[in-house]
């Protein structure tokens, strides 16, 4: 076996490829309109988060802090969220739903979040606003567990769990995402409506680009509405198109709803694409139209320009969420590029036993390895002290030092990618995702090419 | 680990007793209130030195840098025997420049007229960034 | 009391004594919010942690430290890359960071052992790195690790290596600036004095409170140098460790931002009785007059005049330039703590740009008080700000810029406020002289930006000229100037380049004769 999955000999992180749970949580919340997430622990929780998704969307998102300080790491801080959904539902008069995100200080106290909603149904709500819509439900994510991938898996589920309705069959697929970008979101809706398919759509963060407009009204919010949320118990599937970014939602509706889940593929690359396409006209009864053939068929142009070309053989290191960096992964290998080195940032034993890894194990014919809780020294380790050598980087642009100072290109996909301008208006799944993905690599080695005066004249006649 | 400081760490500071109870430049004639007002003017737009964090210091600085500040206006030799004592006296120096050169009227004054206004000065500065101030960090003990 | 109620903020009736308006007579008798009190929960605060004020703010600047984490991950990532201060030893510090990644099981268990095992792994993926911070989180404050027990063991299994600990989690404060506050404290505590450090010049300071973003310290540090003036510590931008626990050595400390660092300065004050000297390196004047104050200490006053002419005929004409077209534009003065009051007075002094509002997000009162000072009559000034009164304070304020943080700007840019980053700047070193004529460049591009002026035409119901192919920046602010300015021979924009700080560490200063050694010691 060539193929090597290993988990990270050092128990230390130096240069994390994660953050931690709250993030992910965090990140589903501003995808429900009407809702503010509450998160319950340090302030730094959610400025920090708040920057992170500001830096990769160039948006603000509201998100609200209990703000624990001294006395209630001490004395317990309920209090504190208490008054903090008290003071969110004054003074935001559309406000319907608040999750209460914790983190790793607010578990380690042993604030009992559950209890206190509880509470604030039976006292606050009823009290105060016995007219009012207002939705609350407690999201567990400390720190020290998983990674943001997991806290946006588990956020996911409760979402799914809090609102979920059994009704009558309402036609529809429930389309959970992953953690993706509003151009992922718009490929893949373009490709449900030109299958017929009607689907709620986990979660719809189209808008998450959104506008500058003339009279300044705008602020930028998700469109997942409370029904959206609440129709996912009366659907006839759900496709989780992530594993690890949804899978457990999907399992939820399984189990409760009986509504068969479908999990993956990642649609990251033509073959992902045809199969996700599959499996929905398979769920659906629906088929796969001429014009997606043709949509296909300008992909496969646009790709086979570039493949034995200029693919061919490239080493690749790709870092980031295990969905991601398994269909990229995938994705080179159809481009008969060679990933050598995938980094997946936390230690979810689940890795060991994902039937994609096991492929890659059977299957990948020269050396790769698969690092599980990796950071970014295990790849800069290895280019700087153990020779490797890296022709592309796939990974969010907190890697981008090693790109800059070893001068290897680097296309940037995941989250955050911010030091580059507009990627999160792109898709990197889908069709249209496959020609993105191609393209951007190909211009990357490029420019390389050129930077490096590396036959920079071949593109002279190509 | 041992801790390696070689000087005592701050002692316990008496607490402070306040001077003014009120605005002492409230009953004074129109023209002085005028002057001193520029010459605090001047400091509030352009200096740090009076808003050190506790009020026993301020009412350090303010005398030092005052004090030698209308030293220099009088044109009298001003000691520095500490080097706290100097840099009270580079905020003076460019105090007393700055007064002589925004305020003419102070180049006319003979030296009792000027220690006069120095000493209204530094009992308005005393209230304002002390006795009368609103900042509830001046009373707190340690830095 | 002028206080101010936000109409978003009335079912909050504590906030109200959280901003002011400066009204005409009104001085700090009788003008001051409330500052530094606890946040209210749900009100989405600017406001970070005290982890981040310690770690982020002050500790990491540090050029030749691994900067270790001991918590999980998240923490570290966070303040990661997400700040500008760079080093002259290629950013070590803003590319490498170090979390203990602790896990469940050492929530339950104590994590003592797996940060023995870190700082092994750090030292040695690092090896020519001798120093170490370690910094405390939220988890491990709550789970009772003896961090300091853990290095003692591990610097007598390593000579040669140091360790220094600091203990300020996210919570152990009401913002960010608790953590300033503990981790000046610990170093003055444990830190200075262990070095003696080489003195190479008669006149001796540490640069305090000034974390080199965009090159900030090095513009001053040239100053400095060219004064004959021995550097011996920055705290901390662009700082040594080692050269940091020297700092007893000083004859003055120059302090910067005196809201993250006067705590140290007064403590070595108190300790070894080296005076503490504020200043500002924001703006011609007061730049100019820092400089005097500094070479007045130490009897070289000639040479700080020296620089003081030759930037000033330099970057004057410049400033001039912008000045010119900026006057009268408004601006909401929206920093973290302490640019408030650097900048309120010299902005509308040299640059002729009213300052509207100022905000402090993590300020004390005294910030405020000198943010109060410094702003002019109907300033709006705002402790502790919050989401919505931010939006309600931009409505009724019409400001033509902002200077405030990138996630805030975002906000603003919704609003069709175009923004400056006031904590990392945009073309920045924004101190120094040539720093201000950057800073005013900025502005100008900001406020008379083509684009901005599109975004306000609604295409659907106002007029749209059909003549017009483009408009540039000189159509827009020059429309109304008198032709004397418009076509004034000295002023002229920013001839400076992109990159104005690399050049600056090439530079060779001139070497002043020490004094002999009975004539030092006086």
């Amino acid at each position: 076996m060539t193929c090597d999955v290993k988990v990270k000999e050092r128990v230390g992180t130096i240069n994390p490829i994660f953050t931690c749970q709250p993030a992910g949580a965090q990140f589903v919340s501003i995808g429900v309109k009407d809702c503010i997430g509450l998160v319950h622990g340090g302030q730094g929780c959610v400025m920090f988060v708040r920057l992170l998704i500001s830096q990769h969307l160039k948006e603000s998102f509201e998100i609200a802090s209990s703000s624990l300080h001294e006395d209630g790491a001490v004395f317990g801080a309920c209090g504190r969220v208490e008054e903090g959904v008290e003071v969110l539902l004054a003074r935001y008069p559309h406000l319907k739903v608040i999750p209460i995100i914790t983190t790793c200080s607010t578990e380690v106290i042993g604030d009992d979040v559950d209890g206190v909603i509880t509470k604030l149904e039976e006292g606050l709500l009823a009290e105060k606003y016995p007219d009012r819509e207002v939705h609350l439900l407690a999201i567990h994510t400390p720190s020290f567990v998983g990674s943001m991938v997991s806290g946006y898996d588990v956020a996911v589920r409760d979402f799914v769990k809090k609102f979920a309705q059994k009704g009558e069959p309402n036609g529809k697929i429930n389309f959970i995402t992953g953690w993706v970008n509003p151009g992922d979101v718009k490929e893949l809706k373009h490709l449900l409506a030109e299958m017929d398919i009607d689907a709620t759509v986990l979660f719809e963060i189209e808008s998450f680009d959104s506008p500058m407009m003339p009279d300044g009204s705008e602020v930028s919010h998700g469109n997942t509405t409370i029904e959206d949320l609440q129709s996912t118990g009366a659907a006839s599937h759900t496709f989780a198109l992530n594993r690890y970014e949804g899978g457990k939602a999907a399992e939820f509706l399984q189990k409760k709803f009986k509504i068969p889940a479908v999990i993956g593929p990642t649609p990251i690359g033509i073959r992902n694409t045809d199969s996700m396409l599959k499996k929905l006209s398979d769920a659906t009864g629906k088929p796969i139209p001429k014009s997606l053939v043709r949509e296909r068929g300008i992909a496969m142009d646009a790709i086979t320009d570039l493949a034995h070309m200029f693919l061919a053989d490239k080493k690749v290191a790709i870092y980031g969420g295990a969905d991601l960096v398994i269909g990229l992964a995938e994705f080179c290998l159809d481009l008969e590029m060679k990933p050598v080195l995938l980094l997946l940032g936390d230690d979810n034993s689940g890795y060991m036993d994902d039937p994609r890894i096991r492929a890659l194990q059977e299957n990948v014919d020269y050396p790769m390895e698969i690092i599980t809780n990796a950071d970014f020294w295990e790849l800069e380790n290895r280019i700087k002290n153990e020779g490797l050598e890296i022709d592309l980087i796939l990974g969010h642009s907190k890697g981008r030092f090693i790109s800059i100072d070893y001068d290897i290109p680097m296309v940037r996909v995941g989250f955050p990618t911010y030091d580059r301008a507009g990627l999160y208006r792109y898709p990197v799944v889908g069709y249209g995702g496959a020609t993105w993905l191609a393209e951007q690599m190909a211009n990357a080695l490029f420019t390389d090419m050129e930077h490096k005066k590396n036959k920079e004249w071949i593109l002279n006649v190509w | 680990m041992s801790a390696v400081a070689t000087k005592k760490k701050s002692e316990k500071v008496p607490k402070m007793e306040p001077l003014y109870t009120s605005n002492p430049l409230a009953d004074a004639d129109p023209e002085t209130q005028a002057r001193v007002g520029q010459l605090e003017n001047y400091i509030m737009k352009n200096c740090l030195w009076q808003f050190n964090s506790r009020g026993w210091d301020r009412r350090k600085q303010n005398a030092g840098i005052i004090g030698k500040t209308a030293q220099l206006l009088c044109g009298e030799e001003v000691e520095n025997p500490t080097p706290l004592e100097k840099c009270y006296w580079v905020d003076s120096v460019l105090l007393a420049e700055a007064y002589r050169e925004a305020c003419p009227w102070i180049t006319a004054m003979d030296k009792d007229a000027i220690k006069g206004l120095m000493t209204k000065l530094h009992q308005r500065m005393d209230w304002l960034m002390i006795d009368g101030s609103l900042n509830e960090e001046l009373t707190v003990q340690h830095y | 009391m002028p206080y101010h109620e936000f109409e978003c903020s009335k079912v909050i009736p504590e906030r109200k004594q959280h901003a002011v308006v400066k009204g005409e007579g009104e001085d700090l008798t009788s003008c001051l919010p409330k500052g530094y009190l606890n946040t209210i929960p749900g009100s989405i605060s600017e406001r970070g942690c005290a982890y981040c004020g310690a770690k982020h703010v002050i500790g990491t600047p540090m050029k030749d430290v691994i900067h270790l984490s001991h918590g999980p991950v998240g923490c570290t990532y966070d303040t990661w890359q997400t700040k500008r201060y760079i080093s002259d030893n290629e950013n070590f510090q803003l590319k490498y960071t170090f979390a203990t990644d602790v896990k469940e099981k050492h929530i339950v268990f104590g994590a003592e052992g797996l940060l023995k095992q870190n700082i092994l792994e750090a030292f040695k993926a690092f090896p020519e790195i001798k120093r170490m911070t370690i910094y405390q989180t939220c988890a491990t404050a709550l789970i009772g690790d003896d961090i300091a027990a853990v290095c003692d063991e591990v610097m007598e299994e390593l000579p040669g290596t140091d360790i220094f600990v600091c203990n300020s989690p996210g919570f152990a404060g009401p913002s960010q600036s608790g953590g300033h506050h503990k981790i000046n404290i610990a170093w003055v505590n444990t830190k200075v004095g262990t070095v003696e450090p080489e003195i190479t010049s008669d006149y001796v300071i540490n640069y305090v409170g000034e974390y080199n973003i965009q090159g900030d310290q090095e513009v001053m540090q040239d100053y400095f140098k060219r004064m004959g003036i021995q550097v011996l510590s920055t705290f901390t931008g662009n700082g040594s460790y080692d050269e940091l626990r020297g700092m007893h050595r000083a004859h003055l400390n120059v302090l910067e931002c005196a809201r993250s660092a006067e705590y140290i300065c007064d403590e070595l004050r108190v300790r070894y009785g080296i005076p503490r000297l504020d200043i500002d390196g924001f703006g011609f004047k007061a730049l100019g007059d820092s400089l005097r104050k500094i070479g007045l200490f130490f009897g070289i006053e000639e040479r700080a005049q020296a620089i003081i002419d030759e930037e000033t005929v330099k970057w004057k004409p410049q400033l001039d330039w912008y000045m010119e077209r900026l006057r009268g534009k408004k601006v909401c003065l929206w920093p973290g703590g302490s640019k408030l009051w650097h900048w309120a007075n010299a902005i509308q002094e040299e640059m002729g740009v009213k300052v509207v509002s100022v905000y402090t997000k993590f300020g004390h009162q005294g910030d405020m008080e000198k943010g109060i000072a410094r702003a002019g009559e109907g300033t709006l000034a705002i402790d502790d700000p919050n989401e919505l009164e931010n939006q309600e304070a931009l409505r009724m304020l019409t400001p033509d810029v902002i200077f405030t943080g990138k996630r805030p700007g975002e906000v603003a840019k919704k609003m069709r406020v175009p923004y400056l980053n006031a904590h990392a700047y945009h073309n920045g070193p924004y101190k120094g002289f040539e720093g201000w004529v950057r800073f005013a460049r900025d502005i100008y591009n900001a406020v008379y930006s083509p684009i901005y002026q599109l975004s306000g035409l609604d295409i659907s119901k106002d007029e749209i000229a059909t003549d017009k192919g483009f408009v540039t920046r000189r159509m827009l602010s020059d429309k109304n100037l008198p032709e004397a300015i418009t076509s004034d021979p000295v002023m002229s924009e920013y001839t400076g380049k992109y990159d104005s700080v690399s050049e600056l560490r090439e530079k060779t200063y001139p070497v002043f004769e020490r004094k002999s050694a009975t004539a030092a010691a006086e």
